[in-house]
């Protein structure tokens, strides 16, 4: 039995879903992790050799192991920084590319059902977030879809004739009951 | 089916949108190597001392401590930056998280057959054409309902005929909304 009774208060936008942004916080945690093992790995072996060859070179013309390596780490800084930035760029449309993807069919779905065609699947993509809200709003489509069908069916039955008058009217009302529950 | 841009729908991804993100991923890097090179440079620019023996030893020692000074700053590099950089991406991914979680909620309130408004995002938010495309297929629905009940409605009023004439007429009206009903598929 549908429930007609007084609307429910607007519901509130949630900030956070973990399911959606929880992956792509790990896939930004995962290019950092990666950009620093990676400079960490470089610069040590670099700055090794660097401080060694210096050390025995003599002509010490510096103040500070920083005046040493200033070059150097620089450039390193630099990769880091190029090397983060753009593995994150990619990231960061391939996000957009996703959502644009997965909520394009989604409304196409939504107007193909203005249309008529309420059993064509969504087809959004096969991430986990974007999958269930295909899911849900397929759900939504069939739903409306058993409900249209079976008023139709019902329709088709009271049309073909054979019933008493008492069972017609009875049916004609409960027809025009279930009508009043699509879309309420 | 072709991923909708459509005119007077408006993009489902703001231009705008996007390259805020990536100019905000791009300070937050540069903010992220710019700590590690202040912390390199606070490790590193210590005076070597003056004599030539004296930064001799000073340089083959600093080998054994160059590992651990630039894991832990790499370590608070890393730190630092998937905090802010996971802190940016909740709050600007919100903007397409919120709507989705909203069309959830209302998806899950009419299926249970709860009164469905019509949908609005906030002011800055993505993915707008869905809000748009799903109160048109509820007016759509909303509409045909309208029209199905106007049918039958209409076929009551011949209540003062005959049984058998208004038996008839409604007949007929089912038969007609049988056909209106056959486009849904």
């Amino acid at each position: 039995m549908r429930n007609l009774s007084l609307p429910q208060p607007r519901p509130k936008i949630r900030f956070v879903s973990p399911r959606f942004q929880g992956p792509a916080v790990l896939a930004f945690t995962i290019i950092i992790a990666t950009g620093g093992a990676v400079f960490w790995k470089l610069v040590d072996s670099r700055f090794q050799g660097v401080f060694r060859s210096t050390a025995i070179r003599g002509h010490y013309a510096f103040d500070s192991a920083y005046d040493i390596v200033r070059d150097l780490l620089a450039w390193h800084l630099a990769g880091l920084f190029v090397g983060v930035f753009l593995a994150g760029s990619i990231l960061v449309l391939l996000i957009v590319a996703v959502t644009r993807h997965s909520v394009g069919k989604a409304v196409d779905s939504l107007r193909a059902s203005a249309d008529g065609d309420l059993s064509t699947p969504t087809g959004t993509c096969l991430l986990g977030e974007f999958d269930r809200f295909g899911e849900k709003i397929d759900a939504a489509r069939a739903d409306t879809l058993a409900s249209i069908l079976k008023i139709r069916g019902e329709a088709a039955a009271l049309a073909a004739g054979g019933i008493s008058a008492e069972e017609f009217h009875l049916r004609w009302d409960e027809l025009k009951q279930r009508i009043r529950e699509i879309a309420p | 089916m072709n991923v909708p841009e459509t005119a007077g729908n408006g993009p489902l991804i703001d231009r705008r949108y996007v390259l805020g993100l990536l100019l905000r991923l791009c300070i937050n890097t540069a903010g992220g190597v710019g700590i590690l090179a202040v912390i390199l440079y606070l490790a590193l620019s210590r005076p070597l001392p003056g004599d030539y023996a004296g930064v001799f030893h000073a340089l083959r020692n600093l080998s054994p401590f160059l590992r651990p000074i630039l894991a832990v700053s790499v370590l608070v590099y890393a730190l630092l930056a998937c905090g802010s950089t996971s802190a940016l991406c909740v709050y600007i991914l919100h903007k397409v998280v919120g709507p989705l979680y909203r069309m959830e909620r209302i998806l899950d309130e009419y299926r249970s057959g709860a009164i469905t408004r019509t949908v609005s995002f906030r002011n800055g938010d993505q993915i707008q054409p869905l809000a748009q495309a799903f109160n048109q297929w509820i007016g759509a629905l909303r509409h045909d309902r309208q029209r199905w009940l106007a049918t039958l409605k209409d076929t009551e009023r011949y209540c003062l005929q005959d049984e058998a004439t208004r038996r008839s007429n409604m007949e007929g009206a089912l038969r007609n909304l049988f056909e209106d009903m056959s486009r849904y598929h």
